[in-house]
């Protein structure tokens, strides 16, 4: 599986997030909030990767890439922005049953050093069907 | 048998034989009655009107909970704060789909747009998350346990049963997953 992320519509990271919410990045400068999906053993790993594609509009390199990164490290930050859009975000993907939560990005950090050591999370450190 | 769903010339389509399409239609309304909101006589109407529901609470069923999960996570507080603006429509959402996915299965030759598609793979999905949460499935090690049980000869008991069943829905919605993929392609 490639894990080249393509240029394209994916290239403004962090901002194109969604559907029809482009205007709302004009009001939330500054991307303070994190949308997390976490690793479950019953998603299909071609599912996820098809939400992330349909959902989020990203390339099928750049949604494997995430879904890959749920698979492997448990979670993944998919999307940010303004605390209303990764909200939005998150019933979507409870929608489709992804186990999404909204997290304050902490700065500079990635947020993905949290997932190691840290327990509680139901889904954590497990694999998917595939 | 049921056949693969594929995507060809009229869009994605299967087929599911009667007695399969008798037991996605149970599976998808015993689903549906999880998430039947509660009738509450005496709530506000004005919330119930513009979706809020100030009752809600965390659901005690472990997989309802998967259905609806918490949004923050270890914020039993914000969590429910989020509940009471989105749990209500994510319900509603839910059943749609469910309810769309059934309404398919009245016909022999099941075929769908992409939207009775999107429809389908989330019923699907719910449908295995239930099952999933019955059958105890915590981790890598015990789905693979569960996916060992392919043969309905070896069907004993209600876990068996139950796997063979998880196992259906499994390969349904792969194979649903991959005509979707496929027809997403084709657009692009």
């Amino acid at each position: 599986m490639t894990i080249s992320v393509a240029p394209g519509p994916d290239t403004q990271e962090g901002i194109r997030t969604g559907t029809a919410e482009s205007t709302d990045s004009l009001t939330a400068p500054d991307i303070p909030w994190n949308l997390v999906i976490w690793n479950d053993p019953v998603n299909l790993m071609s599912y996820v990767s098809y939400v992330f594609q349909s959902y989020f509009g990203y390339s099928e390199s750049k949604a494997n890439k995430l879904m890959m990164e749920v698979h492997k490290k448990g979670r993944s930050i998919v999307a940010a922005g303004s605390k209303e859009q990764v909200e939005r975000h998150a019933v979507a993907m409870h929608g489709f049953g992804l186990w999404a939560t909204v997290e304050k990005a902490s700065g500079g950090n990635d947020g993905d050093s949290r997932k190691s050591g840290k327990s509680g999370g139901p889904g954590q450190g497990k694999g998917k069907r595939g | 048998m049921a056949k693969a769903f594929k995507y060809g010339l009229k869009g994605i389509t299967g087929y599911l034989e009667p007695a399969e399409r008798d037991l996605l239609r149970s599976l998808i309304d015993d689903v549906i009655s999880m998430l039947q909101p509660e009738d509450r006589t005496g709530q506000d109407p004005l919330a119930a009107l513009i979706g809020l529901d100030m009752d809600v609470a965390e659901p005690t069923d472990r997989a309802v909970r998967r259905l609806l999960p918490n949004a923050v996570k270890d914020d039993g507080a914000a969590s429910l704060e989020f509940r009471q603006l989105t749990e209500r429509s994510l319900r509603e959402t839910k059943i749609g789909a469910l309810r769309a996915a059934a309404l398919d299965l009245d016909k022999d030759e099941i075929v769908l747009t992409p939207e009775g598609a999107r429809h389908w793979s989330m019923a699907l999905n719910d449908v295995r998350l239930v099952l999933a949460e019955r059958l105890d499935i915590r981790d890598e090690a015990d789905a693979e346990h569960v996916h060992r049980m392919q043969d309905w000869s070896q069907a004993e008991d209600v876990e068996s049963y139950l796997a063979l069943v998880y196992n259906f829905t499994t390969w349904l919605q792969e194979s649903l997953v991959q005509a979707m993929l496929q027809s997403m392609e084709s657009r692009r």
